[in-house]
């Protein structure tokens, strides 16, 4: 028998199901919440309550949102004419954070991934094609990881996207920036080669 | 390179044994069933990090014990430690004190061949243990070729799944078969340039040891005749019926002749024997020549199996050892001591999952 009241052992029970957190660590949040003081307690739960009400997957893009559509698809300053293809919603925030991309954004949910049964219906290609139908796009920038399973997926888009009238990228891979060639590993490496350009 | 200092915890039927070890041959004697054959084992482990007997980490662990822990001292131009735990929910790598977070970064910090009984199966045996003998030696010498196979079988993986659903997406099987074909490429490339060296180092070998002046030749058989893409392409209909990618470098084979006709089917059985113990000649002269310093030799009780001519024709390989300070570790029954080894013999008795030296 556990020495914790009841209510104790449910709520470490329900953290440790989170993400990263341990049972030691599940452990430590749970006794630290209960002996906190009750408003601050009161605004945690309000918080995480209200934050799963309200964002939502933008209708448009597929990115995190409490308003429809997003404010990074609703943004006029942004360049309509690149959308940037991504893996999860949390690789928008990434890019966002490098601050070098001013296109806008789709989420792919996912890629295709035979293993694991997904296949090329279960992601939002289909929304994607209606987006180029409706909006005025140029470019596709596929940016996803370098994996089997995300070059599969790559060269599928690419192939589908190949009648329409827009251009298809990949974001180039090779060295992370400022990094010497010591630490990169063979693979790295030969896609770096293979992805080399000329300068001028 | 030579293994100075081996710690085993609760490895096989060693609960614990600190042992160490100079340079030279080391002779492992003592009766069946005491655990000469299980310190080869933890040697190779630390080379490879797998067991050449074929076996999971779990069957490694000593009888009701949680895990094993192998740790060695290495000494060479400099002295390097490993330390290694294995247990069903904990496995560690250390290499001088820092986890190993990749393990190509590991290999090659002990080289190691292996002489042992199941050698008869690269002769017996399916392709597969051809080809895992020739990928073993790459993934130990290439830079680079273990991250592309890994690769490779992930790709193969995915592609199966999808040729066993009902209706395969055309687009999508060709986004894998694309890979699937220039991954396999970086396979069968570095597996043909390898071959010709191979191939002399085993035929010379093969005549070293036989009493008999047969021809070994080795041939790679590639179910890729030119470009694997062309090829996948006008298998679809098969594939379509088996499910199956059909070709690559993962149904290529490895075949043995002798004087022409495969050793497999129509060799004797001492003739086998005979070609596997050449293959693995083959493949410490390679390492040696590559490295300039010879792999530390395990030979478990194949010598008792052969006779002397055969025996003799390891001799040089051990020289080369003895020359540069490697090592060579032996395991036999009291009976069969391979006389013409004698000089400078570290000779231990092996009883119970103890090691002492012998009188």
């Amino acid at each position: 028998m556990s020495a914790l009241p009841e209510p104790l052992n449910t709520l470490i029970a329900e953290l440790g199901a989170l993400p990263g957190i341990g049972p030691r660590s599940a452990e430590r949040l749970a006794l630290h919440l209960v002996q906190s003081d009750p408003q601050a307690v009161q605004r945690l739960a309000q918080s995480m309550v209200q934050a799963r009400a309200q964002v939502q997957a933008c209708q448009s893009c597929g990115g995190f949102t409490a308003q429809q559509p997003c404010a990074i698809c609703q943004d006029a300053r942004r360049d309509p004419s690149r959308v940037c293809v991504v893996e999860r919603p949390v690789d928008i925030l990434s890019l966002e954070k490098s601050g070098s991309y001013f296109g806008k954004y789709h989420v792919l949910g996912g890629r295709i991934s035979p293993l694991n049964g997904v296949g090329p219906e279960d992601l939002e290609i289909q929304e994607l094609e209606s987006r180029l139908d409706r909006e005025p796009i140029q470019e596709i920038i596929l940016a996803l990881g370098s994996d089997v399973e995300s070059d599969a997926t790559c060269f599928y888009l690419a192939k589908r996207l190949a009648s329409r009238a827009v251009t298809v990228t990949r974001i180039a891979q090779g060295l992370p920036a400022g990094s010497g060639l010591d630490f990169a590993d063979e693979l790295t490496l030969t896609r770096a080669i293979e992805g080399r350009r000329s300068i001028r | 390179m030579h293994l100075a200092h081996l710690r085993l915890r609760d490895f096989r039927n060693y609960p614990r044994l600190d042992v160490d070890f100079i340079p030279g041959f080391h002779l492992l004697a003592g009766p069946n069933a005491q655990g000469k054959t299980n310190l080869l084992e933890a040697i190779y482990l630390l080379a490879t990090l797998r067991s050449f007997r074929g076996v999971g980490g779990a069957q490694m662990i000593r009888h009701g014990q949680k895990g094993y822990f192998v740790g060695a001292t290495l000494v060479g131009q400099t002295e390097q430690t490993v330390k290694m735990y294995w247990s069903i929910r904990e496995r560690n790598l250390a290499l001088n004190g820092q986890p190993v977070r990749k393990l190509t970064d590991y290999w090659g910090t002990v080289r190691a061949v292996v002489f042992c009984t199941e050698d008869l199966l690269l002769v017996k045996g399916p392709a597969r243990t051809r080809r895992r003998f020739l990928d073993l030696l790459l993934a130990q010498t290439q830079p680079g070729y273990l991250p592309t196979l890994q690769r490779y079988a992930q790709a193969l993986r995915s592609r199966n799944a999808l040729l066993k659903q009902p209706a395969p997406d055309e687009t999508a099987l060709e986004g894998f078969t694309r890979e699937l074909a220039r991954l396999g490429a970086q396979i069968i490339q570095p597996r043909l340039d390898l071959l010709p060296r191979l191939a002399a180092l085993a035929q010379s070998a093969y005549r070293r040891i036989a009493a008999d002046t047969e021809n070994l030749r080795l041939e790679y058989q590639p179910s890729v005749k030119q470009d694997m893409a062309v090829e996948l392409a006008q298998a679809r209909a098969r594939e379509r019926q088996y499910r199956l990618t059909l070709i690559g470098p993962h149904r290529d084979d490895l075949q043995l002749l002798l004087n022409d006709r495969p050793a497999g089917p129509f060799a004797s059985e001492g003739q086998k024997r005979t070609v596997a113990i050449a293959l693995k000649m083959a493949q410490a002269e390679y390492l040696t020549s590559l490295h300039g310093s010879p792999p530390i030799l395990l030979i478990d009780d194949v010598m008792g199996e052969l006779d002397r001519q055969r025996r003799a024709g390891l001799l040089p390989l051990l020289e080369e050892a003895h020359q540069a300070r490697s090592q060579v570790f032996m395991t036999c029954t009291e009976q069969n001591w391979p006389r013409e080894l004698g000089r400078a013999l570290q000779g231990w008795q092996v009883h119970e999952g103890t090691l002492s030296p012998a009188a």
